[in-house]
């Protein structure tokens, strides 16, 4: 018993020290790359993350209910200016985060964006290649812990579970800017086909069958922004549309069918010298064809909503906060009658997620933040279905800790 | 009453005080400065922070904008982005952190201290930075901000 409890430790302390290690290393080793002098035009830059999650129940992050160091985000990002008017960029990206991703290089964007015209009323040009989708406040830049507003983004917006569902997609942009007296417009549109994966296929076939999920055609994505002078406040709408193909093989207990998703997002941020709010409401409709009765009737809008405010303590530490909520089906917001269709198998906390967070972040140099946070959740729709497979044994209210340390250049 | 034999010294020293208070914002105060070479006297504030914010990337004669900026946390940034630019510098981060990050942008290049500062934008063409106004000498352009 002793022994076990001894080896449990080690086994911690082991992977405590492992990630330490990764993340000094990358620190010590980082600015001897940075003293190569690349030229003018060329820019090379980098991030590394290490997350530690602990939660009291249920799987978030690998085998979070022991504390779990599997969270681990390297990005190396390069970028050229041809000429004033065509930037291009690229970034590979490494994400181990649980049992979701493995940390296999991806290429996370390689754009060519060329400014057709700019000046100071307004400016406007094209990008072609493999884009971030311009959704929410958040999207485009979801994997650079510097950019995020805390160590995980709100789920019930920006899930994990599915986030290649409309993390990037391959094809062209149009964006532009506007200025008046009053503010900024700009808007981002575009098309092109969208990267699927397997955490796609669990959430919403409900597992990985042995037919695959395949993007039907090309998905349109839209943001339209405005900005006050001042940058105290920003607005944006911002939306996408997928349409996914399941050919089905032997041994699938489903048919061959379609699943059309629609995303939407409405986003306000407030800037103050110390403080600012943020919240962002979320519709997701969702259908299923041809699928037959397992699958067809569950068509159903998805819903989520937070409201986040930070306070600075010093220049370089501050305080945030946010409840955000979510909901499997924005019609059956207490899961009774979605718990109801599986004769109660899967409880009701399953089809949704209401939660509070309370978090600090700390600068300690421009380049090296350090974060710890605590979660409150009542439900678990937000969890991945792959870390926890067996949904009726989920634990309705659960707390979270979490800390993350990163490192960028 | 009997007036203080003290009185004239205290009286000399509270002018002493009130004008060296009132000479502060002055000696704090941050301008805009280019390269020697830039064709223009002034900028538009809108210009200034489309520069500013890695959005504009050619003067108006065509010339390729180079900006050099200090640490976040060096109180010259942070004074000029707020008096001069009226934006907070974390403001400024994250739009150079968005479009560094989303490929639609690059970073400006961060020098250590104001001497490096000056001596950047003195050898750069096309450079625009910021300096406090005793760090300015004829080695670069102070440009004027127009409201």
């Amino acid at each position: 018993m002793t022994q076990s409890v001894n080896c449990r430790l080690t086994a911690r302390l082991g992977r405590a020290v492992a990630g330490a290690g990764l993340v000094l290393a990358l620190c010590t080793r980082v600015p001897v790359a940075m003293a190569v002098d690349w030229g003018d035009d060329f820019q090379v830059h980098g991030f590394a993350t290490q997350g530690f999650v602990e939660t009291t129940d249920n799987r978030f992050f690998g085998d979070s209910d022991d504390g779990s160091f599997n969270f681990t985000e390297l990005g190396i990002n390069v970028s050229y200016r041809a000429t004033p008017s065509l930037l291009l960029a690229g970034q590979l990206l490494s994400r181990s985060a649980g049992d979701m991703y493995d940390g296999s290089p991806t290429v996370d964007f390689a754009v060519a964006d060329w400014t057709v015209s700019s000046d100071q009323e307004s400016g406007y040009g094209i990008k072609l290649g493999r884009i971030k989708n311009p959704l929410g406040f958040y999207n485009e830049t979801r994997d650079v812990a510097f950019t995020r507003p805390s160590i995980f983004l709100p789920q019930v917006i920006y899930f994990d579970a599915v986030r290649n569902l409309l993390l990037s997609s391959d094809g062209a942009h149009v964006y532009g800017r506007y200025s008046t007296d009053f503010g900024t417009w700009s808007f981002d549109v575009g098309a092109g086909i969208t990267r699927l994966d397997e955490n796609v296929e669990f959430t919403f076939l409900g597992n990985d069958f042995n037919g695959e999920l395949e993007p039907r055609g090309l998905s349109p994505v839209a943001r339209i922004a405005f900005e006050t002078p001042d940058a105290a406040w920003r607005f944006a709408l911002s939306g996408a549309s997928t349409t996914m193909k399941f050919d089905n093989e032997p041994g699938d207990p489903i048919g061959g069918g379609e699943v059309d998703i629609l995303y939407g997002v409405a986003s306000a941020q407030y800037t103050a010298e110390r403080w600012s709010l943020t919240a962002e409401y979320m519709q997701q409709p969702v259908e299923y064809d041809g699928f037959g009765p397992l699958l067809d009737g569950r068509d159903r809008t998805i819903e989520g909503y937070y409201l986040q405010g930070s306070y600075m303590l010093r220049n370089d530490l501050e305080l945030i906060a946010r409840y955000s909520a979510g909901f499997g089906d924005r019609t059956d917001r207490d899961g009774s009658e979605s718990s109801a269709a599986t004769f109660g198998t899967i409880p009701r906390h399953v089809f949704y997620q209401k939660d509070w967070m309370l978090g600090l972040r700390w600068d300690v140099t421009p380049s090296f933040m350090l974060r710890a946070e605590y979660q409150w959740n009542d439900g678990t729709g937000t969890l991945s279905r792959r870390e926890n497979p067996s949904l009726s044994t989920t634990v309705r209210n659960w707390e979270m800790f979490s800390l993350l340390g990163s490192y960028r250049f | 009453m009997r007036k203080s034999p003290h009185s004239g010294v205290v009286r000399g020293i509270a002018w002493s005080v009130l004008l060296w208070l009132a000479s502060l914002p002055a000696l704090a105060e941050q301008a805009l400065v280019a390269h020697a070479g830039a064709g223009v006297e002034q900028l538009s504030l809108n210009t200034t922070r489309l520069m500013f914010s890695m959005q504009l990337e050619r003067w108006p004669d065509g010339n390729a904008v180079r900006v050099f900026v200090l640490p976040d946390n060096h109180p010259v940034h942070r004074d000029f982005s707020k008096d001069r630019l009226k934006l907070y510098p974390r403001q400024l981060r994250r739009v150079w952190d968005r479009q560094l990050y989303s490929g639609t942008g690059q970073a400006p290049e961060t020098v250590a201290d104001e001497a490096a500062m000056r001596k950047a934008v003195a050898e750069t063409p096309g450079a625009i930075g910021y300096l406090s106004r005793e760090m300015i000498d004829d080695t670069v352009r102070e440009l004027q901000i127009d409201r």
